[in-house]
């Protein structure tokens, strides 16, 4: 991001940059920057907060103003309100998953369970006027069946042209993630992303096999795969056995 | 309130040492009072506009987002997982604050927005993103645009 302001800056263009990870901002020297105290994916600070958003991008837009750079960081004050747990949220209601269940099993309640957060991700449209999945171009019902072929150890091939397999898997989880995260964000409550992700990582079978693709990438002999599906599948905050 | 002490250690050591390019000049472009300014949001986070290529990992290259894009339309295709999404998924202001800039241009405190936004994906060699850079910074010249907010993930 700040080489992206060096180069913009050097065209003549005054930048601002976000910064959410202080140390880096320190060392990369951007013209100018706003650190902010915000969980990294949120720039700009609590979603549905208009009124915050606003005094982030003004706090960061009025750094355009002053005179006393090159290289200026200024800090926002405030943490993001929504980084609390909302008590009021109620965890989706999903079949427990079975630490042993088999490929087949797991496979098979990955298609249950998209099939019962139906409903509830409707809701989530009809509430925000669309969603975010989408990057794999299939159907939920088409998703969860390419991940369960990955489950059975078939690697499908993938059903789009100029897509490898483990590129359309990438796309196919991130969808899967993004279906069962907003289903279980939809209604009054508002949870904080952690409360979120201990339902998704901790609760659900998509979670569990997300897991069981990232055991399956790094017990391959394929180095690409490996690579994509250990690194690219589970957040290292997620991985069992360092958080 | 996260920070780096929230993370996974070894997460949190990687960000913090990040390699970064080391620059031999410190640019600053002076203007006009923010009144006065054209706004453009240049991201990192791998956005796209729903039916094109999504980034893959290493891309340097950027895409471009219109300025009537609307909320449903926009995706983050960020290779990365170690971001949060949900924020992002309940309100695109989280990431791409275009709601925000307009309202700013409406009420006067900043001259106008872009008629075009653009994203690039972080984690990629800033080597390989300076030419694509460089166009991008030749496209806002040609809209105008004479401040530019970057918003990472």
């Amino acid at each position: 991001m700040s080489a992206l302001g060096h180069y913009l800056e050097e065209e003549g263009i005054a930048t601002v940059a976000i910064s959410l990870i202080r140390p880096q901002t320190e060392n990369t020297k951007p013209p100018r920057a706003l650190w902010v105290p915000f969980e990294l994916g949120r720039p700009f600070g609590p979603p549905g907060n208009p009124a915050f958003q606003r005094r982030v991008i003004l706090a960061a837009l009025r750094l355009v103003e002053r005179d006393d750079g090159p290289v200026l960081i200024d800090d926002f004050p405030d943490d993001d309100p929504r980084a609390q747990p909302d008590p009021a949220w109620e965890l989706p209601s999903v079949p427990a998953v079975s630490a042993d269940a088999s490929a087949e099993t797991l496979a098979d309640q990955v298609a249950a369970e998209i099939a019962m957060l139906r409903d509830a991700h409707a809701r989530w449209v009809a509430e925000h006027g669309g969603t975010t999945v989408g990057l794999s171009g299939l159907s939920m019902a088409d998703c969860g069946a390419y991940v369960a072929g990955w489950l059975r150890g078939a690697a499908p091939a993938s059903p789009r042209e100029g897509v490898s397999g483990p590129l359309m898997l990438r796309f196919a989880v991130d969808d899967l993630k993004a279906y069962c995260l907003e289903a279980a964000a939809s209604g009054p409550a508002r949870p904080s992303s952690r409360q979120l992700g201990d339902w998704f990582w901790n609760r659900t079978a998509c979670g569990a096999a997300v897991y069981a693709l990232r055991a399956i990438g790094l017990a391959s002999e394929d180095d690409r795969l490996k690579a994509v599906l250990g690194n690219f599948m589970v957040p290292a905050a997620r991985v069992r056995g360092t958080g | 309130m996260t920070r780096l002490t929230d993370l996974p250690p070894a997460q949190a050591k990687r960000l913090a040492e990040l390699e970064c390019p080391a620059f031999d000049t410190t640019p600053w472009a002076s203007g006009p009072a923010l009144s006065q300014r054209r706004v453009a949001i240049v991201s990192s986070a791998g956005l796209v506009v729903r039916g094109e290529a999504p980034f893959r990992g290493g891309d340097p290259d950027f895409r471009v987002i219109p300025g009537d894009t609307k909320p449903d339309q926009l995706l983050i295709s960020h290779v990365s997982i170690n971001f949060d999404r949900t924020g992002f998924q309940e309100d695109w202001n989280v990431v791409f604050p275009l709601d925000r800039l307009n309202e700013l241009a409406a009420e006067g405190a900043i001259g106008s927005v872009a008629q075009t936004h653009y994203s690039f994906m972080g984690a990629t060699n800033p080597v390989l993103m300076e030419p694509h850079a460089r166009e991008v910074a030749g496209r806002l010249k040609q809209d105008g645009v004479d401040a530019v907010i970057l918003s990472p993930v």
